[in-house]
């Protein structure tokens, strides 16, 4: 019997790998650890205490930082960290492109996701000076790390960056029609007169970062015009106007060291408090989350399971909000119904699905709690977002989980139950419908489940189908699915809600079914709905709140997604056995929780303290 | 036949073994018939430490855990049987044709069967089950199954090859008697005890591969098995929050299952080779 020693050795590979688990992946969406070399936290295990001599300039690149002058961050960077040239389209910590990281290079303005409000940074203010004109004024006073001066020039460059190559801020030239110098400190963006868009150039002012004309210039002729060529560029030492340089990284962290020299000291009064900002690259969230409970990271953009647990036993750990659901929302992850699917072609049909569904539970169980109630809209269930619909219009259309009411609404379309306790509609059995999303995106797949299970008391039939992420994109832009779950824009910009209204409604441009579609992947049809997005970018005060509502309206009407959960952008969690004071609710300081240095989160690095 | 069952049933080992498995089929069996929730019903909160009318915890969806364990147990023994009756029937078909026949047949299925040794098995698994869309546990056993024959075929040529030129058989082909009727009459009934206890190795280790292919999250959609009760508990970092529960019974089941298993096993193995009877 060959086989038996085989088969026994199987079964404690089983037990091995169970055990092994202790360190196993975190996978949700947010997070997406890749492997590194196996390290755990060896950085800042020094206590607070031990060394309080200010170390002014003792410190060697790579060495052991002062606790207490360190701010640790976790959750950004998974994996070593390849490059720091933003054109590459994947850079480390801190030149990620999309959040308005304001560390090393800065965005002219910055976003604050309490209010939706741009704040000054590299601009000082902006303005339509006519309806295709973006007036923008510049900071006479910003400076280059290496001590040039930021010019108008500077935000030509990098704009035009965008209309030369195909790299992040292209699609931006859908709308611009030019950028041109109205001096050294101003800047007019002008719109193409047959695609303006006032919504999406406004969101370009706080999401691009500024790049140094005199050093990129360089690297372009190096290059000879080359994106590719381009994209090779290390660039190790970027020169940006933010607050900090790089200071020193290796596969293991990433340290940035303040510069004393910035020209925002002006602008903000003082210099941040931490001297050096570093990030651990951790092998995985759990990894992650031991060393934050250790008091050896400050601020977490972890998902942290049951995070209450933590304060409940005495750390001294706070997020934003110091009850449920402690994240601020960003995002709202949907399912989208395919709409030319019969049966769910229905929109009554679609309605009781999303009757059906068990918010609260999937709040509880995917997100363990950290999605509030939810109130379906178009928008964010958050000041900034909600004020753009009239919430009392659209009250009786909204849904809420109600199974009778649901059962009732199919019973009334005729929808009878079939022997096996599936309904039939028209001859058409109500299932079975695969919905689908990502494996391993833990948040997504434990939602679907119960989606899954809440249409199982109304006599729909749906099967979860978890493929790997890449045949998930390919159904979800072809459209080969039933149902099928995915953020539509998410991210706190100007351009939202209209830009998440336009992702889940507008038609036009959508391929049909089998070719690539990048929104409206359902195939959702309604000539109103086009219309009013199409108005959107150009409206403005109460004719903008009275087209959102109507599309509201039409949204809650027909029913082409189903928001199954808020989920914030980034989790701020903070720890402070080390740096006080960090923003909170409440505090007074409207200083948003975008974990200290996105937008105008950043402003919290010249609140905190030891 | 009844002299041997009569044998096999003084062996301790097979007794225990068998005793066992019978015990947890009776559990599989007649626990639903007792409680008859949905398995997949939500209904208390994550990860429930047992008790208060939950045997077993809960997982994180708040489900009964131990109603869920005995479903898990039952697809996973039907898992296995499929792939166990699948891969033995290949393995057994293409043994005795190779072994018999000879010559150029038995090179090409010999070669065949290497390449497919040579392969791990468990990789075909994993390419075959990530390429296909839908997943049933029917499908899942089924690709088991096709990917762990080759080396019941070997075993069952070789004995083949050596029974192919004793005298029984060379009587029955001067006898004038077809190939398929040699094979089964002549052949078959000496390798018969083989292929049984091959038979259950086959099961065993189909739950295992079950197990391991649903823990990688390659498993079967829409039901429940022992690897995807253990799988959600990874999914869920049940490990890091302390809810042992959540994967320790799964695993502890599918221990018992394939170690009554091999017990039959050896068990027969004792009986039927007479070298190591004790």
């Amino acid at each position: 019997m060959k086989r038996k020693p085989i088969g026994l050795l199987l079964v404690f590979a089983l037990f091995a790998s169970l055990l092994a688990a202790c360190s196993g992946s975190g996978g949700n969406s947010e997070s997406s650890p890749s492997p590194s070399p196996s390290q755990s936290a060896s950085e800042g295990s020094e206590s607070p205490s031990s060394s309080p001599s200010a170390s002014e300039g003792t410190v060697e690149p790579g060495g052991e930082t002062p606790r207490n002058e360190t701010l640790y961050i976790n959750g950004l960077q998974w994996g070593a960290p390849t490059n720091f040239n933003l054109l590459s389209g994947n850079p480390a910590f801190p030149i990620n492109y999309g959040n308005s990281r304001e560390l090393v290079y800065e965005t002219l303005f910055m976003i604050n996701m309490i209010d939706g409000n741009l704040e000054p940074l590299l601009g000082t203010e902006y303005s339509w000076t006519d309806d295709l004109t973006l007036h923008v004024g510049l900071n006479p006073a910003a400076k280059w790390s290496d001590g040039q001066p930021f010019t108008s020039d500077d935000v030509v460059y990098t704009y035009k960056l965008g209309q030369k190559y195909d790299i992040n801020w292209t699609s931006y030239w859908d709308y611009i029609e030019d950028v041109t110098a109205d001096g050294p400190n101003a800047v007019n963006i002008k719109m193409k007169s047959d695609n303006p868009n006032k919504l999406t150039v406004t969101e370009s002012i706080e999401i691009i970062p500024m790049l140094p004309k005199h050093i990129w210039e360089a690297i372009e002729t190096k290059a000879n015009n080359d994106l590719a060529a381009i994209r090779q560029e290390m660039n190790a030492d970027p020169v940006g106007t933010g607050p900090y340089k790089l200071f020193f990284y290796n596969d293991q962290k990433i340290t940035l060291i303040r510069d004393d020299n910035y020209w925002g000291q002006a602008l903000f009064g003082k210099l941040p408090a931490p001297k050096y900002i570093t990030h651990v690259i951790y092998k995985d969230n759990a990894a992650g989350d031991l060393a934050f409970k250790n008091n050896q990271v400050d601020v977490s953009q972890q998902f942290t399971p049951q995070v209450w647990k933590m304060w409940e036993d005495g750390a001294p750990v706070k997020t934003y909000l110091s009850e449920a659901p402690y994240y601020l929302p960003g995002s709202m992850p949907s399912i989208f119904f395919n709409m030319s699917k019969p049966g769910l072609d229905n929109a009554d049909v679609r309605r009781a699905i999303a009757m059906a569904i068990d918010y609260k539970k999937i709040s509880e169980l995917a997100m363990s709690g950290y999605s509030g109630d939810m109130k379906p809209s178009l928008t964010l269930d958050t000041p900034a977002e909600a004020q753009y619909v009239d919430q009392d219009a659209i009250k009786s259309l909204q849904w809420t989980t109600d199974i009778e009411a649901a059962n009732a609404l199919l019973d009334s379309i005729g929808a009878k139950k079939g022997s096996d306790g599936i309904r039939v509609l028209n001859g058409q059995r109500l299932g079975p419908f695969n919905i689908e999303c990502p494996y391993g995106w833990s948040d997504w797949n434990a939602a679907l489940e119960i989606v899954a299970q809440s249409a199982k008391a109304i006599g729909i039939e749906i099967r979860t189908s978890f493929p790997e992420a890449p045949v998930w994109t390919n159904d979800l832009q072809t459209g080969k699915f039933d149902i099928i779950m995915n953020t539509p824009a998410g991210n706190v910009t100007p351009a939202n809600p209209w830009s998440r209204a336009r992702t889940i409604m507008y038609s036009k441009g959508v391929a049909p079914i089998g070719e690539m579609a990048f929104w409206n992947w359902g195939r959702y049809q309604n000539d109103r709905a086009d219309e009013i997005i199409d108005q959107i970018p150009l409206a403005s005060g109460d004719e903008a709140k009275s087209l959102y509502t109507e599309l509201t309206k039409i949204w809650l009407t027909d029913v082409p997604s189903i928001p199954l959960m808020y989920r914030p952008w980034v989790f701020y969690t903070v720890n402070e056995s080390v740096w006080k004071g960090f923003p909170v609710d409440g505090d007074g300081s409207n200083n948003p929780p975008q974990i200290a240095m996105d937008g105008a989160g950043i402003k919290a690095l010249y609140q905190i303290h030891n | 036949m009844a002299h041997s069952f009569g044998i096999l049933l003084r062996s301790p080992k097979f007794l225990i073994g068998a005793i066992v498995t019978l015990l947890i089929l009776a559990l599989v069996l007649i626990y639903p018939e007792i409680n008859k929730n949905d398995p997949l019903s939500m209904e208390a909160l994550a990860f429930q430490p047992p008790g208060n009318g939950l045997l077993l915890g809960s997982d994180n969806f708040g489900r009964d855990l131990f109603l869920e364990l005995v479903y898990g147990i039952r697809t996973s023994l039907v898992v296995g049987l499929i792939a166990g009756i699948c891969a033995t029937a290949i393995g057994l078909l293409l043994g005795l044709l190779s072994g018999y026949i000879g010559g150029i047949i038995d090179n090409i299925l010999t070669a065949i069967t290497n390449m497919f040794i040579v392969i791990p098995s468990f990789i075909i698994l994993i390419l075959i089950s990530v390429s296909i869309n839908s997943r049933s546990s029917m499908i899942v056993a089924l690709i088991i199954g096709f990917t762990s024959w080759p080396w019941t075929a070997r075993a069952v040529r070789a004995q083949t090859t050596s029974l192919r030129n004793r005298d029984h058989v060379n009587i029955a082909k001067i006898s004038g008697h077809s190939t398929p009727r040699i094979i089964i009459s002549e052949i078959l009934p000496y390798i018969a005890s083989y292929v049984v206890m091959a038979f259950i190795l086959q099961v065993a280790s189909g739950i295992l591969a079950e197990a391991s292919i649903s823990m990688l999250g390659l498993g079967p959609y829409n039901t429940i098995s022992l690897g995807i009760i253990m799988n959600w508990a990874l999914v869920f970092e049940a490990p890091v929050s302390g809810a042992w529960w959540a994967f320790v019974p799964a695993a502890f089941a599918i221990a018992i299952i394939t170690f009554s298993l091999y017990l039959m096993n050896t068990g027969m193995d004792e009986i039927f080779n007479p070298k190591i009877r004790s």
